[in-house]
């Protein structure tokens, strides 16, 4: 994975190229002397912030892209089978030529992809089943260094422990329909049940703000522990939910909104 | 502060929400729910300002994301900040260009 970054840092302007998971762990990069591995993980978890946030508005995107007085950051989503939701994070400086970054991240995100295990674009497979839960991502290639035990998926067969497969099977999570509207933690019985959390989500950011799918995918792990989330377990989790909201006018407002369908 | 009115004029910019740099909201165009849009627009403001400060790349300008069916472009401008949602998503340069150039200023 490290060779498929530096062929992005081998594109004039690119700064550092980073590779991490939906969960903000990094699992490479590459970068001048300054991006270190400390200050990659540091950026990895704010971005992952960042991400979530882009999702109460765009739960599809496929690039972000941010303009600074001295650079650029680019991400672009890389969706990967079993592997779930990764992101790709360059920064630059102001030489970059964005058509020439477009093209080098484009064609690595493909690769990476495939390194991950996954196979189709991230717009292609939205509407799909889920992965098999026995896709496991292949070994790192030879010459890539692996990060410590623990803090990546995508380790080593040998190398990895014993309870740190992927992440989200580990975690009794997984990721299904849900992923397409932007809660990507929790899973779900079906589309209709994904819609709905999707409108909790929005409906609950108006009263708590941007905080408001993390509220969704606690409040899922709450009412549904052990299966699915599905519409059955629609009012406890309203309920839920509303007891979130500090402000008694604001929960009522937030109950009505859904009383009203 | 930005002309929303003026912003919301391109064909290709179907709503656009004015904010503050806190992400309290201003005004809005076509758009049913600008308070969330500017609550969102706020928060993801705060993080990529913090990533750029972390890099050191100096002060935020703007941020774009874009998906299969369309694109968003938050651009600052002063002490404001306009989320102008384009569709079809290709046109999002043409956007940031109209930002740039003749509604920049005004």
């Amino acid at each position: 994975m490290e060779t498929i970054l530096q062929a992005i840092l081998d594109v004039t302007g690119v700064s550092a190229a980073l590779f991490f998971d939906g969960a903000g762990r990094l699992v490479c990069h590459r970068g001048h002397a300054i991006y270190d591995r400390a200050l990659c993980e540091q950026l990895s978890g704010t971005l992952v912030k960042t991400i979530d946030t882009v999702e109460l508005q765009q739960e599809d995107w496929e690039t972000i892209s941010a303009r600074y007085a001295d650079g650029k950051l680019l991400l672009r989503k890389v969706v990967a089978g079993a592997a779930g939701r990764h992101v790709l994070a360059v920064v630059a400086d102001t030489t970059l030529n964005p058509s020439f970054a477009t093209v080098a991240i484009r064609v690595a995100a493909n690769k990476l992809r495939k390194a991950l295990g996954g196979g189709g674009a991230s717009s292609m497979l939205a509407g799909t089943a889920p992965p098999s839960a026995s896709q496991v991502p292949p070994p790192l290639p030879s010459g890539s260094s692996p990060l410590p035990a623990g803090s990546s998926p995508h380790l080593p067969a040998g190398s990895r422990p014993a309870d740190s497969g992927p992440v989200l099977a580990s975690s009794g999570l997984s990721w299904s329909q849900a992923s397409s509207v932007g809660l990507s933690r929790v899973a779900v019985a079906d589309p209709a049940s994904s819609a709905f959390l999707s409108r909790a989500a929005k409906g609950l950011a108006r009263h708590v703000g941007p905080m408001a799918k993390v509220y969704v995918e606690e409040s899922v792990r709450r009412v549904s522990p052990e299966a699915p989330f599905s519409l059955a377990l629609g009012a406890k989790l309203l309920e839920d939910l509303a007891a979130q909201i500090e402000d008694p006018d604001d929960r009522e407002s937030f109950r009505k909104a859904f009383a009203k369908g | 502060m930005a002309d929303l009115k003026l912003v919301a004029k391109l064909p290709e910019v179907k709503s656009a929400v004015l904010t503050d740099m806190a992400g309290g909201f201003l005004d809005a165009v076509r758009e049913a729910d600008g308070e969330s849009v500017a609550a969102v627009t706020g928060f993801l403001m705060s993080t990529m300002a913090q990533a750029g400060e972390d890099l050191g790349l100096g002060a935020l300008l703007g941020i774009s994301f874009a998906g299969p069916a369309r694109a968003c472009l938050i651009v600052v401008q002063g002490d404001s900040v306009t989320t102008a949602f384009v569709e079809p998503p290709a046109s999002i340069t043409a956007v940031e260009k109209a930002f740039d150039t003749s509604l920049q200023g005004r």
